[in-house]
This record gives structure tokens, sequence and C-alpha cells, in this order.
């Protein structure tokens, strides 16, 4: 039996106290952003607020709980996602823990990633998911790594990490990055041979080659879906088929944003603060034209020149991006933030996913500025009322579309 | 004039060589052959006609094979290295502007005796405190996806001036020109990205090495490289003058300027 979509809360840990004018008075959100701006009175508490969001998905029983690693911004208030990570180890029994990812160039020793990681599946007895990311644009900026080289360092830091998890020590890594006589990291993860593993990415045809490969889970990263999300799955079963694999839900993820109240009037009106203080603020120098957006671009030349000639040869520099988003019915098109009552967000969620069948949807519930009191009703409400019916619908496509190669599968294991 | 393509130890190089007489290596910058223009432009073919000029494209641009896997400045001089062997080149001028100039310092520091005459056209390359080399990488991020005039700003004396605005104009610009640029920043992010920016910090003790005859050449305006670089190069470097200011000019003095670049340069490989 091929298991029904799982289903994750996302938490970005945003700064929610920005000025009115914020936007008026400042390029960027990323990198460049004042720290002048972060307010250490109102801010008392504020990590914690999100730590107990997340221990409450835990609580409701979502299958688990999504972090990630940002710099310098006002996106993500998660230099080191480790640290929450321990921090949820403590307070979380069931679901699973997914640090996607620790952005592996940036460390300067990435065996000090497998060994946080050891330590954090060690503290939740086998809950960790492992995700590992290079980084993009601004981290480039922030902890001056070199574009260019990056995507090299990053595979080879992957594979030291997962050596240092499955291959007998002290053994010596001879990497052109990360040269190592001694490798022997204690403790070892409790998750054997090693945690699942997802890896993000968007453009790059290295990137699925290498985690079809290798038996990783993809995770799309893109904030909107439509047809190029059912063109992703479809590019990465047919890099699955090439390795001799198929494709299974199980095997990617995406990201999508909700919030849900008992009626779409409602939940408009409660999360339109929040939503569009996301959109102006946070991902103002990311994912806006207004500004200068780091996230992608010739100044961080990380992909080879001729997928970045592709690139300029498909692409509009003046197409708008999520954060220019300038009305519900925009937000609507870009299926990124589904705003309803219960049927809206299962029916929108379950046309992306007949569209685009993945097994793992990684949710964002808390946007921007929102209020403790609304991301808490609006994760209830999915949970209560949207999560059973995805559950049961995707049970049943999913072993419809796929039971047959997985069949297969078991067949060739035997 | 000839475009070629030779092979340096199992990769492709392309070069430009055009003129005769005595040999002239020119390592190219950003607003510059190979950086952004396929072809010599008006200041290189104004040199051809007093030197054997070969410009060859740096790894991974305008045709050139990228070196294997990561590289460094070391590796990039010890290419060039491999270079002039492959050209029979024993002893010859070498012109290098900006990230090009660095390279050609580092050259001549370790290998005084090849280079009879070195000129240096607002070149990276060196630290100086206070002073730091503009962030290229930063600025060729576009503004609102389009706008590039804060990287014209850095190559040119102003925003609006014609060249920049013909070499980098706002929006999407012609294909194999945007390509070139990208090859361009991509191989200064390899050489060069660390330390933040286009420097190595152990050049400016070792310029006491170059003792040949030196010019030093900035352009007054430099958005990129601040003309206390200038003053230092002229300074540290044995055989060169004070420093020749082209006022007026941007980073790609020789571009903007190429009169009164050209003519110093060619008054200088001529004494």
């Amino acid at each position: 039996m091929i298991d029904p979509v799982q289903l994750y809360a996302w938490h970005f840990m945003s700064y929610p106290y920005l000025p009115a004018d914020f936007d008026e008075k400042y390029d960027s959100g990323w990198v460049t952003v004042p720290n002048k701006l972060w307010d250490k009175d109102r801010s008392r508490g504020l990590l914690n607020t999100y730590i107990d969001q997340l221990a409450y998905a835990d609580e409701l029983g979502f299958d688990g709980m999504v972090l990630n690693e940002h710099h310098q911004n006002i996106y993500g208030l998660m230099p080191s996602p480790n640290i929450i990570a321990a921090a949820l180890t403590q307070r979380t029994k069931r679901g699973k823990i997914v640090v996607l990812g620790n952005l592996l160039p940036l460390h300067a020793n990435p065996l000090r990633v497998a060994e946080e990681y050891a330590m954090i599946d060690n503290m939740s007895d086998g809950r960790l998911i492992a995700g590992f990311a290079p980084g993009s644009g601004p981290e480039t900026f922030n902890y001056n790594v070199a574009s260019a080289p990056s995507r090299d360092q990053f595979w080879e830091a992957v594979e030291l990490i997962r050596q240092a998890w499955t291959r007998e020590g002290p053994f010596m890594f001879e990497g052109h990055h990360y040269p190592l006589r001694y490798v022997n990291p204690w403790p070892q993860p409790t998750q054997r041979p090693h945690p699942d593993i997802w890896i993000p990415g968007a453009r790059s045809r290295d990137t699925l080659t290498q985690i079809a490969k290798n038996g990783y889970c993809y995770f799309l990263s893109s904030r909107s879906h439509g047809k190029d999300t059912a063109k992703a799955v479809d590019r990465f079963a047919d890099t699955l088929k090439a390795h001799g694999d198929r494709y299974m839900p199980k095997r990617m993820g995406i990201l999508m944003s909700t919030y849900v109240a008992e009626t779409d009037a409602i939940a408009q009106e409660e999360s339109r603060e929040g939503i569009w203080y996301f959109l102006r603020n946070c991902l103002k120098g990311h994912q806006r034209r207004e500004g200068r957006q780091l996230t992608f671009g010739p100044g961080v030349p990380y992909i080879p020149p001729n997928e970045f000639r592709d690139y300029l040869a498909q692409s509009d520099p003046t197409t708008p991006l999520l954060g220019d988003t300038q009305d519900w019915g925009d937000l609507q098109r870009a299926q990124s933030i589904i705003v309803g009552s219960p049927d809206t967000v299962f029916e929108r969620f379950m046309s992306v996913l007949e569209h685009a069948p993945v097994g793992h949807l990684l949710i964002q519930f808390h946007m921007g500025n929102m209020s403790d009191e609304c991301a808490r009703k609006s994760m209830r409400l999915f949970w209560d009322e949207v999560a059973p019916r995805l559950k049961r619908e995707t049970g049943r496509m999913f072993n419809e579309r796929f039971g047959r190669d997985e069949a297969a599968l078991e067949a060739v294991k035997a | 004039m000839s475009a070629q393509l030779i092979q340096v130890s199992g990769r492709m190089v392309s070069l430009i060589e055009s003129g005769g007489g005595e040999p002239t290596v020119y390592l190219h910058g950003f607003a510059d052959v190979h950086g952004v223009a396929g072809d010599l432009m008006p200041f290189h073919a104004a040199l051809a006609e007093r030197t054997r000029l070969i410009a060859p494209a740096h790894p991974g641009c305008n045709g050139s094979d990228d070196l294997p896997g990561p590289h460094s400045i070391e590796d990039a001089v010890f290419h060039y290295l491999e270079v002039f062997d492959a050209l029979g080149l024993k002893e010859f001028n070498l012109v290098g502007h900006s990230v090009g100039g660095w390279i050609a310092a580092e050259i001549a520091v370790r290998h005084p005796d090849m280079i009879r005459k070195l000129v240096l056209i607002g070149a990276t390359g060196l630290f100086v405190s206070n002073e730091p080399i503009g962030d290229v990488f930063m600025h060729t991020q576009p503004e609102r996806g389009v706008d590039y005039s804060t990287l014209r700003r850095m190559y040119f004396s102003a925003a609006d001036e014609p060249l920049a605005l013909r070499y980098y104009p706002d929006g999407r610009g012609d294909l194999d020109e945007e390509t070139r640029r990208y090859q361009m920043i991509r191989f200064c992010s390899f050489v060069g990205f660390k330390p933040p920016y286009l420097y190595n910090r152990s050049l400016i003790d070792r310029l006491h090495r170059a003792k040949m005859p030196s010019l030093v050449v900035w352009g007054e305006k430099d958005g990129l490289t601040p003309i206390a670089h200038g003053h230092a190069y002229a300074r540290g470097l044995p055989g060169s003058g004070p420093l020749k200011i082209i006022h007026g000019a941007g980073h790609a003095a020789h571009v903007e300027a190429r009169g009164e670049t050209c003519e110093a340069i060619a008054d200088f490989l001529r004494r």
C-alpha cells in the first residue's frame, strides 16, 4: 500500500514588527535590511511563540514540522534551524522533524552538520529528516560563499555526510573542498542506515540526477504551482527512470501556504494583513521586482553558462514575481497561498495534487505578522476539516496511479 | 586579425591576435573584449597598430574552456603560464585591465623575467584598508529586474555614458553579450569572490619583485577599483612612475577614453 500524502507544518519564523512604512523606506528585507529595526522589547518570547505553534501542530497530529536556515533577513529568524530542532525534540512526541535544510557551503566543515543531525536524531528517537541545501544568492553575500564553486562544494559535503553516517570510521576523506584525515563521528544517527535525506532543487538538471542516483527525496523549491510543478514531477520521474528507478509520491515534496477559516470571506478578512505583510516585506529582495532581488541572477553565477543562456532565452525580466501580487485574483492564479473555507482549501490543494502527485505537502500556516491566534486556528481547521479528506483522496489516487509500479519495485527488491 | 582556438593542456583557449612586431599579451576585464564584446574594441585595434596584440579569453569566457574543478587566482596564473608556453612566448609586454590586471600583476611578481613591460589599467588585486573594491557581484543583480544603472556606474564614469548604455542596457540585452557578461562574472566568482572581493592580501608585499618598467593607468572616476589602489600599485611597483590618471574616465578608461589611454600606453611601450 502506498501512503497517502504526508502533511507537515512549516514555520519560517518571520520578523513581525516592521514599521508600517517599511516598504516605502527600505530597499530590501534581505542581507542589507538594517538590524536597528529589531525591537528587542517586543521580540521577547517571539521565538518561543513560534516553537509553541510547531508543538501545537504535533499535538494536532501533523506528520511533521519543517524548519529551514536563513541569515540576515526578516523572512526567517532561524540562522541555525538545528537549535529549534533540538528544542522540538523535547517538546514533541510523534511528528518528523524536517530540517530543510542546513546550508552546507556555509559550514567550514560539514562534519559538524553530520554530528548535529546525529544528535537531533538521537534526541528525537529517530524522527529527523535530514535536509541539505546549497544556499542561494542571499547566502552568497551574507557568508561570502563564492557562487560558482558552491554546487560542487555542496555535493561533496553531502557525500561526506552520507559516508560519515554509513562507513565504518575512522576513514580518510579525499575531498577537494573538505579533505579530512579522520572521519569518525560520535554519536551516530538512530535511524539506520541513515535518516531520509531531502534536497531542494529548482532549475538544475544536475541536481535531479544526483537526487535520483542516490535515492534522496526531491523538494521542489518553488512557491508557486501550476504547469511547471507538474512538469517538474515528470522531469524527476524521467530522471528516476533513466537511473533504473520509478517515481513514487514519497520521493517528492512541495511547499504550499494556506489560511483556513469558516468561510472564504472570513479567511480573507483574517489573513489579509499577514499575507500582504509577507508578500510586500518578507519577499522584498527575494521574490519581488521592486528593489534588488538577490536570490537568482547573473551576480550569483552558480549555474553553468549554457543553462543561464537557456534561462535568458526563456524568461522575461519584467514578469511579476510572487511578491508583486496585486490582489486576491493574482494570488489565486499563483497557486501559492490558498485562502478559504475548508471546502475551498481541500479542492484547491487536491487540484494541485492531481496534476503533481507528490507525497509530501509542506505547509506554511504562519505568514508575516499573523497573530498567534489566527495561525493556530488555521492549523486546527486544516487538520480537522481538510487533512482527513486529503488523506483519503490521495490514498485512493496514489494507489490507483502508482500501485502497479510499487508492486513491480517490491518484486525487484524481493 | 584572427580569432583562434588553441589547445593548452587539453583545454581550448580562445584568443584574438592582431598586428605585428613585439608581442603584447592583453588580459581582459569586464567592459572589455571577451568580457562583453565578442571581438576587439577600437582601443585594442588601435594598440594592435603598434604591436602584435594577443588577447586570450579567461577560462570559461567567450569560447575558452573552464579550468577543471574549482579554481583560484593561483590556478588562473598557472593557466596563463601554460598559455604562454603553448604560444612560444618567452619575453613580452603584458597589459591587463581590471581582473585581467590583477592576473597580470600576479604573473609579474612570480616571473619578472618574462615580462618586458607591464601595464595595469584599473587593476583589482590589492587590499587597501578602507578603500574596498566595489561589490560587482551585488551590482550585477539588476534593480527591479531590469535596471543596470549602478553596474554601469561601476564600469564607466556615468550610468548614462553612451558606451555604458551600449554594453549594459537596461532590460534583456543581446543574448550573446549577456552570456559573455555572465561568463566573466562567473570566472571572477571562482578566482576572486573570497576574500570580498577580487584581491589577494599578499600581493602588495610582493610587488617589489616586479622590477620591469611599468605603467599604471587609472580612470579618474573609477567606480569599481578606487583610485587609491592605482596609487598603491604605482608606489609598490619599482619600475613605475607616478599614476597616470585619465581625467573624466571611469573604470574602463581604455574603452571610454580610448585615444588618450591608447596614446599613453603606446608611448610607454615605444620608449
